[in-house]
């Protein structure tokens, strides 16, 4: 409509932005310049994003870094969605710090005592959550972000209710474009009622008072073994339960998942793959689970402490008032988009978790700019092919690309290289040298197609791999590329030339 | 759509646009003396073709960036062309009066200011890949020349240039990669294999953006099948976009996760014979009528609040302040129907003061009459009928049908003192 009005008013102006190539699309910003000038109009914001985790809030920091008005609701009372608040960031907190402890515990065994502060360890968790979260606090008002906290409910096309969190009357927003950013949440168990201090996610995960003596985790994901992994450094006795006969999920490569299950298991954890969980009983002092073997017959029990629902995440958007606007969601809750993230109402755009596509944070905030950028200027980017996994375990693991099971279904002739890390010399003065680097790439022309990492810092040299496939480029271009010496990325280039030729050490 | 022939649209300019720039910013070397095409504009998104009214200057005239060029008239509108810098028109290829011109085809030969038109290199003019439609814009041309035939242009085919690859429309994606430095792989495969720099331009790339990869210099060299490669970058084309197929929808009724509540419907059965009473005592000791609405949206009130709380804190406040109470933070409260649970009967209780009484002035015709809620039958039966949602609600609104129906038919006066 924007644009057939510009048309119609001036012909010229069209045609002279595009030739100044003065980048974006100019008509529009002449038309918002004009109308934030008038009163009236000053409650109408040009972008209103219900949410503010890590797909909604970049989306309203690049919209208002864009020159558009723009307000983002959150619910939660903090910024940064589960993300910062209760996923990634308090889970790399303790993750980090389990880690030292263990590795302490160890390093000093015939030394002497080491002993545990968790409440301690939770404090420095929290530090860091509000640290955060009141950075993009910050972050808004700089850049001039109007950050309305309530409940989002979307209460016409370009209407938007807003429920304070505490008292006060409902605030109404205008705007002319919507970005949908709610989010998941945690899918629960049925059949075992999720309280949070015995039966938890991992928002209760992150948050036990004392150490469990058992826990057992269902779902043997990336959040699973992440939560599974923490728990079992600081003590626990971990049993991962997975459905699937591999730990992972579904996007991890076999050969990787296995690795990565002899490891973990090294450090303690028991895995019982192929195992479905029949239910549970709780009691006072006591969970007991049922477990049965996916391929039929035998069934066991498992005692616990804590149990820890790790089997996914769904779509998250009650409240939101999408019935009121017509918008559709599919079989699984996701609400339906074209590949430019609009819905039926083409001006309201749903970014993140709540949409197709990986689960991921850095996934939300690619899309949440992408979305701005078709809004200010028609025209957005993301690369669904080069979008990084990382699992947080230790050693991590990181892919990104296709898995070896995924090439090898196409049907077409494929190179591995892979290199270990035992053979490789900063890994070896760390003396931490458990994983590998592998490289999936096309036999006819020594494309990338998937790189594989485990290792320690995995999720750092990924970059590496993920920039290669942005260009297209070939494991010799990796093998032919300075690699700073003594350092872990040496095997991401042996493994790149494992790919096309031969590594030197090994 | 739209979007994409805006994309169009500034692809079509560019390439005019860009090379003066880049020459007149970055190159050190002499001019090359090459004049650019000049493509017919897309004015909107949607335009296809356009009629040149006329040029606002001949060939050989200078310019400044924004006078207008020529007029262009579409089914929607006229409208000018401006320049989009300064420079001098060195050939019209398409007269004024030509219809249907395409977007896209060129119109124009432009040159920079300072260029010798003598010595100018012509651009190769485009093939119109709607070769239909573009013969016949030339066939309609009014100045009667003919540029295809035009001396300068001729001979030149074989010049691979950036004007050729804008003139095939496609100003990216063939000479583009010339901008990066070729990658490693790249780089040693034509300096092992001694392509020269002018094959190297000739090798189709199939690169991301139009990146040359090594596959590409592979299949150039006959070491692997060219048709490969573009099958491989389709592949991975594929994986770069979100998987949108085979989305199925969810039933439109059903609402997501949580929100999934079904409503129902609870009746209790209720007589408002404690009620007439109470009526009947209100009327008689203090000469007040209180109609039976009242009584009801008393007893409403009660039950509501009567209710186990679920709300916040801030209630709590709002009610110990007498403060207005937002819709939000509080569970709806219910409002019940009432109906007759058997047809009303004929007389209703003020049927007793008929008209003769109220001639008579044994009931003054003044007073209050009762106020009738629809369908109510005061004497028989009614029922208390609501609409609940969720199975947290149903027990709610029973809790609320039992309050009010033991409000209504115990002590019903208790609810007006």
């Amino acid at each position: 409509m924007l644009k057939s009005l510009v048309l119609r008013n001036s012909p010229r102006s069209l045609l002279r932005p595009l030739g100044a190539k003065a980048g974006g699309y100019a008509p529009s910003t002449f038309l918002l310049v004009q109308r934030r000038g008038l009163a009236s109009e000053a409650e109408e914001h040009d972008v209103v994003v219900i949410g503010g985790g890590p797909g909604g809030y970049v989306a309203a920091i690049k919209a208002a870094q864009e020159g558009l008005k723009t307000a983002c609701v959150e619910k939660r009372g903090a910024l940064g969605g589960t993300c910062l608040n209760v996923g990634c960031i308090p889970s790399k907190s303790l993750l980090n710090n389990s880690h030292i402890y263990h590795q302490i515990l160890h390093d000093v065994k015939n030394l002497g005592d080491v002993k545990l502060n968790l409440t301690q360890m939770m404090k420095a968790k929290e530090q860091s959550v509000s640290g955060l979260t009141k950075g993009i606090e910050y972050l808004f008002k700089k850049n001039g972000v109007d950050y309305v906290k309530g409940t989002g409910t979307i209460t016409g096309e370009h209407e938007i209710k807003v429920n304070p969190l505490e008292d006060g009357d409902p605030q109404i927003l205008r705007a002319k474009n919507i970005i949908i950013a709610t989010g998941s949440e945690a899918t629960p168990f049925p059949g075992l009622e999720i309280d949070e201090t015995r039966i938890v996610t991992s928002t209760g995960a992150i948050a036990l008072t004392k150490v469990p003596e058992k826990m057992v985790v269902i779902g043997g994901g990336i959040i699973g073994l992440e939560m599974g992994s923490v728990w079992s450094r600081l003590g626990s006795e971990v049993t991962v339960v997975e459905y699937l006969g591999a730990i992972g999920g579904p996007g991890m490569d076999a050969e990787m998942a296995k690795t990565m299950q002899r490891i973990l298991q090294k450090q303690g954890m028991k895995f019982k793959l192929n195992t479905k969980v029949m239910g549970g009983d709780v009691e006072s002092d006591n969970i007991k689970i049922n477990v049965e073997s996916a391929k039929g017959g035998k069934s066991e029990t498992i005692d616990a402490d804590v149990v820890l629902v790790a089997i996914g995440r769904r779509p998250y958007t009650a409240g939101l008032g999408l019935e009121n606007v017509g918008i559709e969601v599919d079989e699984r809750g996701r609400i339906v988009i074209d590949q430019e993230y609009r819905t039926k109402i083409p001006h309201i755009r749903v970014i993140g978790d709540v949409t197709f596509g990986a689960m991921l944070a850095h996934k939300a905030e690619e899309e949440g700019i992408a979305a701005v950028e078709y809004i200010k200027k028609g025209y957005g980017h993301v690369n669904y092919g080069a979008i990084p996994s990382v699992m947080y375990t230790h050693p991590e693991a990181a892919w990104v690309g296709q898995t070896e099971q995924e090439v090898k279904a196409t049907g077409k002739a494929y190179n591995i290289g892979s290199f270990p890390f035992s053979a490789n010399s900063r890994a070896k003065t760390n003396l931490d040298t458990e994983g590998m680097v592998k490289f999936i790439t096309d036999k006819e022309t020594d494309r990338i197609l998937g790189i594989h990492i485990i290792g320690p810092n995995a999720g750092e040299m990924i970059a590496e791999g993920v920039l290669a496939m942005e260009y297209g480029a070939s494991s010799e271009d990796i093998g032919r590329t300075s690699h700073a010496h003594p350092t872990l990325s040496e095997a991401f280039k042996e493994a790149a030339m494992a790919a096309f030729s031969k590594p030197i050490h090994s | 759509m739209a979007l994409s022939s805006i994309r169009r649209l500034s692809s079509h300019l560019s390439p005019q646009l860009r090379q003066p720039v880049l020459r007149r910013g970055l190159t050190t070397t002499a001019r090359r003396n090459v004049a650019s095409p000049f493509l017919m504009p897309a004015l909107s998104p949607t335009m296809t073709e356009g009629t040149i009214n006329s040029w606002k200057l001949e060939a050989g005239d200078t310019f400044s960036a924004g006078d207008v060029l020529l007029e262009i008239e579409t089914d929607k509108a006229q409208m000018d062309v401006e320049a989009p810098d300064d420079g001098i028109l060195a050939k019209i290829i398409v007269g004024a009066g030509a219809k249907a011109v395409q977007v896209g085809s060129q119109i124009a030969v432009l040159a920079e200011l300072g260029d010798d038109l003598k010595s100018l290199k012509m651009p190769l003019e485009n093939k119109d890949t709607k070769s239909g439609s573009s013969a016949s814009a030339q066939e309609q041309r009014v100045d009667g020349k003919s540029p295809r035939q035009d001396t300068t242009s001729s001979g030149r085919e074989d010049r691979p240039s950036v004007v050729e690859s804008s003139a095939k429309g496609v100003p990216d994606a063939a000479g583009t990669w010339k901008v990066y430095t070729p990658s490693p792989s790249v780089a040693h495969l034509i300096r092992e294999h001694g392509i020269s720099e002018l094959d190297v331009s000739a090798i189709n790339a199939t690169g991301p953006k139009g990146r040359l990869l090594k596959g590409d210099v592979l299949a150039y060299l006959g070491i692997i099948n060219e048709a490969y490669t573009k099958e491989l970058e389709g592949r991975i084309h594929q994986l770069e976009k979100l998987d949108l197929s085979n989305i199925k929808i969810a039933s439109p009724k059903k609402d997501v996760g949580q929100n999934a509540k079904q409503t129902a419907e609870q009746k209790l059965v209720v007589s408002f014979g404690e009620v007439l009473k109470a009526q009947d005592k209100f009327q008689t000791a203090l000469g007040v009528h209180h109609p039976l609405s009242t009584f009801i949206s008393k007893a409403t009130a009660r039950a509501n609040h009567s209710l186990p709380h679920v709300s916040s804190a801030a209630d709590i406040f709002n009610e110990l302040l007498n403060l207005p109470s937002t819709t939000s933070s509080r569970p709806a409260r219910f409002q019940p129907k009432i109906t007759a649970a058997s047809p009303p009967p004929q007389h209703s209780p003020t049927a007793g003061a008929d008209i003769l009484d109220i001639l008579i002035g044994t009931v003054p015709a003044t007073s209050p009459a009762v106020k009738r809620v629809q369908g109510i039958a005061a004497t028989g039966p009614n029922v208390i009928s609501l609409t609940v949602k969720g199975a947290t609600e149903e027990e709610r609104g029973r809790l609320f049908l039992e309050e009010m129906k033991s409000s209504l038919e115990k002590d019903p006066a208790r609810l007006l003192l």
